[in-house]
């Protein structure tokens, strides 16, 4: 008996060795091997070791506002898991939620005065990439949940030609990115004829740079700029106030146009696991369609909405080809999110010391992302047990 | 009979009065805006790949049921002329043999792995296992300076095993292999094991030949990921010998310059195998996707 378990570890151990082989060579060691060059000036080949000064290019050398940034994001993860614990439907104000919400109104404070002192003394192409990757994945998450589970409930009605239209919706996500976003490029160009100038002149709309606009959308939409600031800190938060710059807009339409079909085909299968009994019962107890919507079809797709979350999060913050493709100088990368920027200070200026630095700290901020959305989000997921 | 049957039937028997004719009539309503909204882009790649290069400019028009968004006569020059412009002929083999090669390396190696944690005991097992998932959150931003510099070091840069090899294993094809392999009975692979099979025998004639459906997603989501990659091949690939149509296309819209019908052309050359493979095999094509939830 011991002379064939120790065959069957054998055998375990040569099928698993390509995999762990390969995973252990391209995916485990390339993590610390980028921690490593990070600490290098280099170029081509390794330069003189720096320590940590890629990340002091990258955060500013002074120490104060980047613990108090440090603190601020801190407090308002605290605040989130604290306020998460507290039962989620009762109103009152224990001592717990009363201090949940004076921690985060302290933190968010500590955020605004905070924040643009670093990004001042950083690198500031750096935090404007980041900004646009906020900006990204903000406009599309959330309005690809929303359209992806409208589409899916029209497309689980019991109607002839059912399965005509789940193909139709799912073309843009299944055709090659590079292909698609030639098209977007040349559906949104500046031209005054073209696709979607034209569109917007049937509504009697001038015509737009779009992909090549690097103004904001909100200047755009009030026909007036905004007057700079003096104060390092009302100059930065002006920036957010701009909004994403239309160029940036115009790459968020095609996300939506991609995925919207794919969000619906998960949600779909979400919602063919909810037992039909429990609308018949909800019916039965007089509930309407909106209600029943909101009590039963909600609650049990939580396990799907909070896959797509994370999925959604981390998909947009390395999203990469069609925003590669999308891009145009013109838009003085106002469209840059930071996967092209790391790309970029890699592959066109060669500082492979830095750019090491950059994903790092663009890893960091993805593992926490999914760990707080795990700490907050998951005991409110409903597994309809 | 149970009540929540009795109810259930009771659902289904609904007449269908006017009122749900006219809901019907605005469902399809919505569902056909949606879907134009989806099909447009295309049609629109479609005429302008048949318009003569004047025609871009001066003939257009957002709403295919006027005539000017067609155009005036179709123009198949443009494909041939596309096509010997951007050498796609190359870009489509590399894509294809790079493709073949990565879904032929991924389903040898997820396979054996997903069989080893599935259906073996060892010592190990889930801390090995727990690794490799880790791995899955790590953004491709990170790998990119790191394996650059490793697979230069190995000789491979400009080559098909760069292309290829970084990518024959990844854990989510494991994770996902495992999960079914998992559901087999372990009845099946012990009396196999009694006649005499090694575990490999067991693996390939009796746990492959029930898993269709699962080894065809894998290999599916490997084709979609190794066709569709575009950062990795502008990093690995110097000169067009092993470049990808991603990369052949990427250049050619920068270098064709204003020549719009050109350029659609070329995406249509790009998208046209996908989606008839798409329309062959829809039904699993939708099944895989569901089943998974990434796309590079």
């Amino acid at each position: 008996m011991d002379a064939r378990r120790a065959r069957d570890a054998l055998s375990a151990y040569l099928f698993i060795s390509p995999s762990a082989l390969i995973v252990a060579v391209f995916g485990v060691f390339p993590l610390f091997f980028t921690v490593f060059i990070s600490l290098f000036k280099w170029r081509l080949t390794r330069g003189s070791f720096l320590g940590l000064g890629n990340y002091e290019s990258l955060f500013g050398a002074h120490l104060a506002p980047l613990l108090a940034l440090a603190a601020s994001i801190g407090g308002v993860v605290g605040a989130a898991i604290l306020l998460g614990k507290s039962a989620t439907f009762r109103r009152v104000p224990t001592p717990r939620r009363i201090f949940g919400f004076a921690l985060l109104a302290c933190s968010i404070a500590g955020l605004v005065l905070s924040l643009p002192t670093v990004a001042s003394q950083g690198d500031k192409e750096v935090y404007d990439s980041l900004r646009v990757t906020i900006w990204y994945t903000v406009l599309t998450v959330p309005v690809q949940l929303v359209l992806g589970l409208g589409t899916a409930l029209l497309l689980t009605q019991k109607i002839p030609g059912r399965q005509a239209f789940r193909v139709m919706y799912l073309l843009p996500y299944i055709a090659p990115t590079v292909a698609t976003a030639a098209v977007f490029e040349l559906l949104f160009s500046l031209r005054p004829d073209s696709f979607a100038n034209q569109l917007i002149g049937l509504f009697g709309a001038r015509p737009l740079q779009w992909l090549q606009e690097p103004r904001g959308v909100v200047p755009l939409m009030l026909g007036a700029g905004l007057h700079p600031s003096a104060g390092v800190i009302a100059s930065y938060w002006k920036g957010w106030v701009r909004g994403p710059s239309l160029a940036l807009v115009s790459i968020v339409l095609f996300s939506w146009w991609v995925f919207v079909g794919y969000y619906a085909l998960i949600y779909i299968n979400g919602l063919g696991s909810i037992p039909r009994q429990l609308y018949e019962a909800a019916e039965v107890d007089g509930a309407g369609k909106v209600r029943s919507f909101f009590t039963i079809t909600i609650p049990l797709l939580s396990p799907t909405t909070y896959f797509l979350t994370i999925l959604g999060i981390i998909g947009t913050f390395k999203a990469f080809t069609h925003l590669y493709v999308l891009r145009t100088p013109a838009a003085a990368g106002t469209a840059d999110p930071i996967s092209v920027e790391i790309f970029f200070t890699f592959f066109r200026k060669a500082q492979l010391g830095y750019s090491s630095a950059m994903s790092i700290v663009l890893f960091l901020i993805v593992l926490g992302l999914t760990l707080i959305q795990q700490k907050t989000l998951e005991r409110r997921i409903s597994y309809g047990d | 009979m149970a009540t929540e049957d009795l109810l259930v039937a009771a659902g289904r028997q609904r007449p269908p009065g006017p009122r749900h004719g006219a809901r019907r009539v605005i469902l399809y309503v919505v569902l056909s805006l949606g879907a134009f909204a989806c099909i447009l882009p295309f049609l629109y790649m479609v005429s302008t790949s048949l318009k003569s290069s004047a025609e871009t400019i001066t003939r257009v028009s957002p709403v295919p049921f006027s005539p000017d968004f067609w155009p005036s006569a179709l123009r198949w020059d443009n494909f041939a002329e596309a096509w010997t412009l951007a050498s796609f002929s190359l870009y489509f083999r590399n894509s294809i043999i790079t493709a073949a090669v990565t879904v032929a390396g991924v389903i040898v190696t997820s396979s054996l792995a997903a069989y080893a944690f599935a259906k073996i005991r060892f010592a190990g097992s889930r801390a090995v296992f727990a690794v490799l998932l880790a791995t899955l959150i790590i953004p491709e931003s990170v790998y990119l300076v790191p394996n650059f510099i490793i697979v230069t070091r190995l000789g491979w840069y400009d080559s098909l095993a760069a292309l290829t090899v970084p990518f024959m294993a990844s854990a989510f094809y494991i994770f996902l292999l495992r999960q079914f392999f998992a559901q087999i009975p372990n009845e099946l692979v012990e009396s196999a094991r009694i006649d005499g099979a090694g575990h490999l025998r067991s693996l390939v004639s009796i746990v492959l030949p029930l898993s269709g459906a699962p080894v065809f997603t894998v290999a599916f989501l490997a084709f979609v990921g190794s066709w569709n990659s575009l950062q990795w091949p502008l990093v690995a690939t110097r000169t067009p010998r092993w470049r990808p149509l991603t990369v052949g296309l990427t250049t050619f819209i920068s270098d064709a310059g204003p020549q719009n019908q050109l350029i659609m052309a070329g995406a249509m050359i790009a998208i046209v195998p996908v989606i008839l493979l798409y329309f062959l095999a829809q039904k699993r094509f939708t099944e895989a996707i569901a089943r998974s939830g990434i796309k590079g």
